[in-house]
């Protein structure tokens, strides 16, 4: 790997001010956990000059269930939202998520905040958190200012974020907490594996009428970034739960996902995951709303 | 040029190195503790598997510098003058290793494992392995292994070898 | 006992040793090596057979203690580090290298191209890959330019300096394409068919006249790499004799002090080639690669010299599995004997010959499968195109063609309506069959255990455990012929 000058930041303040002040004169890049950037680095082409390394920045390691939602910091590693009581117990779909990354040792590194940041449409945790319409707070050197997921991404590896900017917590709207959620992957093996389609379901159940409400989809590697089905969602919303349902709600699912065919898969072939992840998502949303009854 | 002090299997280490070594350079070349195992350096393959604070980690992914301070078993700190590491003497007696490149990675996974989970069940194991690549062994005689060890820890209540 | 030594380090500056003399007194144990000086006997080998008794493998304990020494644990004095900057391109003519900027780098202590070798030509049988592509690429992974520096990232840092100008050509990336005698020659003037074999018994067109049904079948297989969990390395260093010695992972050690021998122009009795502990090989590192190149950089700095490949290194500048185009045409009567079996292998030969000749002749040989069969053709070919070098992996040709005459067996019994053990136990080798190349087989107990193997898989007869498939042809000849 080339050589580069590396900055240990203290806090998220000094974090950003390092970044004010570097990335005028030098290519710079941020560490975290260092999973995706180091593994990028090491044969590539383009290397910076300055690295900052935001690890050590503890107020962003919380999990916090606040007046807004839950409030996940973004150096949270995928490990520890795997052992979190409050995760476990309200977002499982999120625990599965994380599970489902890498293999332990990358778990133990990779952070929340970075697989969101790397912005590879095939990411882990952005369906879920996309179904779950989270928030994203981003810290500047003018303070903080929050954005919504859906307007995070911009397109592979491209996210609002300024030279200047951290993401700093992800916060889940408190009318989604404990909203049932359920994540599903498909890649070529069960571990270490780039997911081929990503498919997260989320609604509540309006008991009386046995209906969705506000129900979610949020697709993965079907387009140049994590998407919503949003005609699939707009079809659900105020239907009857039946399995007749889920099924028609994956096919169109299928239609909002836009995927490419590459060496791993063709788009055909994607978007018949598509159909069947959605509908199993959904029909996994639905067996724990039943539960949590 | 960053100047590193942590702890590794026991001691106070330092080392001055660039500000992009790796914590597995760090230990492979600066302190000539070369257990950990360069296969890939993009943290697919596992070899370089360490523990870092409790916690496996793929060493080629972590910056020296980011491991200021922390707490780290590399495989040359299981073993004392005394005896093996239970571990190793189970992966001894199961042949669990043919070509040996994966080994020590495999056994820090291992030991992450049974550190916190002195019971595990077959798909635990398949689990804290997960990362960890072997392309000699098919994995069946290192899950063995690990199965007796565990039993071996459990019954002889081991303490921490350091 | 103080539970956390100080441990003074090798380089310990001379200021630090002032302003704490204390270090002077400390232990210097870099690393600390434990020793459980515990000899382990092993239970086999007493008065009894070691057949059925256990033992310990004789290197398991230093693998468990991560004490094995590979090559890149090692390191000697004044050690450089080589990097080889390879084409990039499948397919090219050099028009000119530009190494000054990478000479001038501060820290680069040589670097060489394929002019700087003796006799720039090497291969197990022929010789036609080059130490240092000197005129023409023929793959990406073609190596052609060594850099030697006081570190590894200094070597990696002049391979980016090094400006190589290429004519480029197309590539010929299709086996099938180079099969033919119109497409441009990957090694012209020589013929990109750069070896075949043919297998001739009995007469094949009276053994179809004599079928009932005429079955025909292409069955591909891809390209693997070994990866093997050490990537390829060596060290070479000279002494004042004259003599270099060479650790390298490599195999075959004879082979390779030959290699080494004829490229550098020395006698080979002054290689020491020194082979070590290998974190696996399945055939990958039967050749000689990076050797004579590091053995002239230590030549020329009069250090030891040490590369290792990159993980991407081993994917595309190392050898490969041969993949192959297998058409097999076998005619078998309606109650499934079969009469006869024409076979055309192509290999797809990579960059150069490695190792094809012997995977050509094994998989020709095994082509037919383990079948008594009176009339066979097989040929085989092995064409040169622009990708990777393709050469030894674990059965040297015969899982492949093992991949496609089992497929093939299980077509031909799904088109019979037969249970495809049953086809196979009709046919199958038995004591004294006599193989396609003349040779009478003996100890074959292929029935029996097939026969065991259905018992203990519980095979209950007729397309059990098969996925009951049909067979789609996809066209059809004519009521008899049928081509999957």
């Amino acid at each position: 790997m080339r050589a580069f000058e590396l900055f240990s930041a203290k806090d998220s303040r000094d974090a950003v001010a390092l970044l004010a002040k570097h990335s005028i004169t030098s290519k710079v890049k941020v560490i975290a956990g260092g999973t995706d950037l180091l593994a990028d680095l090491k044969f590539s082409a383009h290397s910076p000059n300055v690295v900052v390394d935001i690890s050590r920045a503890q107020e962003l390691k919380s999990i916090l269930v606040t007046d807004d939602g839950l409030r996940i910091g973004s150096l949270v590693t995928h490990s520890q939202i795997m052992r979190s009581p409050v995760i476990q117990e309200m977002f499982p779909a999120l625990v599965d998520a994380a599970h489902t990354i890498g293999a332990v040792q990358t778990r133990n590194l990779g952070t929340l905040g970075g697989n969101l940041v790397t912005a590879v449409p095939s990411m882990d945790s952005g369906p879920t958190l996309m179904a779950l319409e989270a928030i994203v707070s981003i810290e500047g050197t003018e303070g903080r200012r929050e954005v919504p997921l859906t307007d995070f991404f911009l397109g592979p590896r491209k996210t609002v974020l300024k030279a200047d900017e951290i993401l700093a917590e992800i916060i889940i709207p408190k009318q989604n907490l404990g909203k049932p959620t359920h994540f599903l992957k498909f890649g070529l093996r069960k571990g270490q594996a780039l997911a081929l389609v990503n498919s997260a379901a989320s609604f509540w159940v309006d008991w009386d009428k046995h209906t969705f409400v506000a129900p979610r989809i949020g697709l993965g590697a079907v387009a140049p970034k994590v998407i919503r089905a949003t005609q699939a969602e707009a079809f659900l919303e105020g239907r009857k739960i039946t399995p007749e349902v889920m099924a028609e709600a994956g096919l169109i699912a299928a239609t909002d996902a836009k995927p490419i065919s590459d060496f791993r898969a063709s788009a055909g072939y994607r978007k018949n995951l598509v159909a069947v992840l959605t509908k199993r998502a959904l029909e996994g949303a639905y067996a724990l709303a039943q539960a949590k009854r | 040029m960053v100047t590193v002090t942590l702890t590794v299997n026991g001691e106070t280490r330092t080392a001055i190195v660039g500000g992009e070594t790796t914590l597995l350079r760090m230990l492979r070349d600066n302190l000539n503790l070369t257990g950990s195992k360069l296969g890939c350096d993009v943290g697919d393959c596992g070899a370089c598997t360490v523990i870092v604070d409790g916690k496996p980690v793929n060493s080629c992914l972590m910056l020296a510098a980011q491991a200021e301070g922390r707490d780290v078993e590399t495989i040359e700190g299981l073993a004392s003058m005394d005896r093996v590491h239970p571990i190793q003497k189970a992966f001894e007696e199961c042949a669990s290793l043919q070509c040996g490149f994966c080994g020590p990675g495999v056994i820090m996974s291992a030991k992450a494992l049974l550190d916190e989970i002195p019971n595990p069940t077959i798909p635990q194991i398949r689990d804290a392995l997960g990362g960890n690549l072997c392309r000699c062994t098919g994995y069946v005689k290192m899950i063995e292994a690990i199965l007796l060890a565990s039993r071996n820890m459990r019954g002889e209540a081991v303490q921490s070898i350091r | 006992m103080d539970k956390k030594p100080k441990v003074a380090e090798k380089d310990s500056s001379v200021e630090s040793v002032l302003k704490d003399p204390g270090i002077l007194r400390e232990s210097v144990a870099s690393p600390l090596v434990t020793y459980p000086i515990e000899v382990v006997v092993p239970k086999a080998r007493q008065q009894t057979p070691a057949v059925g008794q256990r033992a310990t493998r004789l290197d398991g304990r230093l693998h468990g203690l991560g004490q094995t020494s590979y090559i890149d644990d090692m390191t000697f004095p004044g050690m450089l580090y080589a990097k080889i900057k390879r084409a990039g391109v499948a397919s090219a003519r050099i028009k000119s290298i530009d190494t000054s900027e990478a000479e001038a780098m501060p820290g680069v202590m040589a670097v060489l191209t394929g002019k700087d070798v003796p006799n720039n030509a090497f291969g197990p049988s022929l010789k036609d890959q080059p130490v240092l592509a000197l005129e023409r690429v023929f793959h990406a992974g073609d190596p052609v330019v060594a850099v030697a520096a006081v570190s590894e990232q200094i070597a990696s840092e002049a391979c980016e300096k090094i400006k190589i100008d290429y004519e480029l050509f197309t590539p010929v990336l299709d086996p099938l394409e180079s099969l033919k005698l119109e497409t441009p020659g990957v090694h012209a003037p020589s013929a990109n068919i750069y070896q075949k074999k043919f297998i001739k018994k009995g007469d094949i067109e009276k053994g179809f006249a004599m079928s009932d049904h005429i079955v025909e079948s292409q069955y591909r297989t891809q390209m693997v790499e070994h990866v093997p969990l050490e990537p390829h390395a060596t060290i070479a260093m000279w002494d004042a004799n004259g003599r270099v010695t060479i650790y390298s992972t490599l195999g075959r050690i004879t082979l390779g002090r030959a290699d080494i021998a004829s490229t550098l122009g020395i006698p080979i009795s002054r290689i020491r080639l020194v082979a070590t502990i290998v974190g696996g090989n399945f055939g990958g590192k039967n050749e000689i690669t990076t050797e004579p190149v590091l053995a002239l950089l230590s030549k020329k700095t009069g250090r030891p010299v040490k590369s290792v490949f990159t993980r991407p290194d081993e994917f595309i500048a190392s050898t490969t599995r041969h993949p192959l185009i297998m058409d097999y045409k076998t005619g078998v009567t309606k109650d499934g004997r079969i009469q006869a079996r024409k076979i055309r292998l192509v290999l797809d030969g990579g960059a150069y010959c490695s190792w094809s000749e012997t995977t050509l002749s094994k998989a020709c040989i095994l082509s037919a499968g383990p079948y008594n069969i009176e009339n066979i053709y097989a040929e085989a070919y092995v064409v040169y195109t622009n990708k990777t070098m393709t050469g030894a992996m674990r059965g040297f040709g015969a899982p492949q063609v093992c991949f496609a005459y089992e497929s093939h067996m299980d077509e031909i019994a799904t088109l019979l309506k037969m249970d495809p053990l049953e086809l196979r136990l009709m046919n199958v080798f038995h004591e004294g069959s006599i193989s396609p190349t003349g040779q009478k087989l003996q100890s074959v107990v292929v029935k029996e255990s097939l026969l065991r193997a259905a018992e203990k898989f519980g095979w209950k007869g007729k397309g059990s455990g098969t996925s009951g498939g049909k067979l789609l042809p996809k066209d059809i000849i004519d009521a008899t012929t049928v081509r999957v």
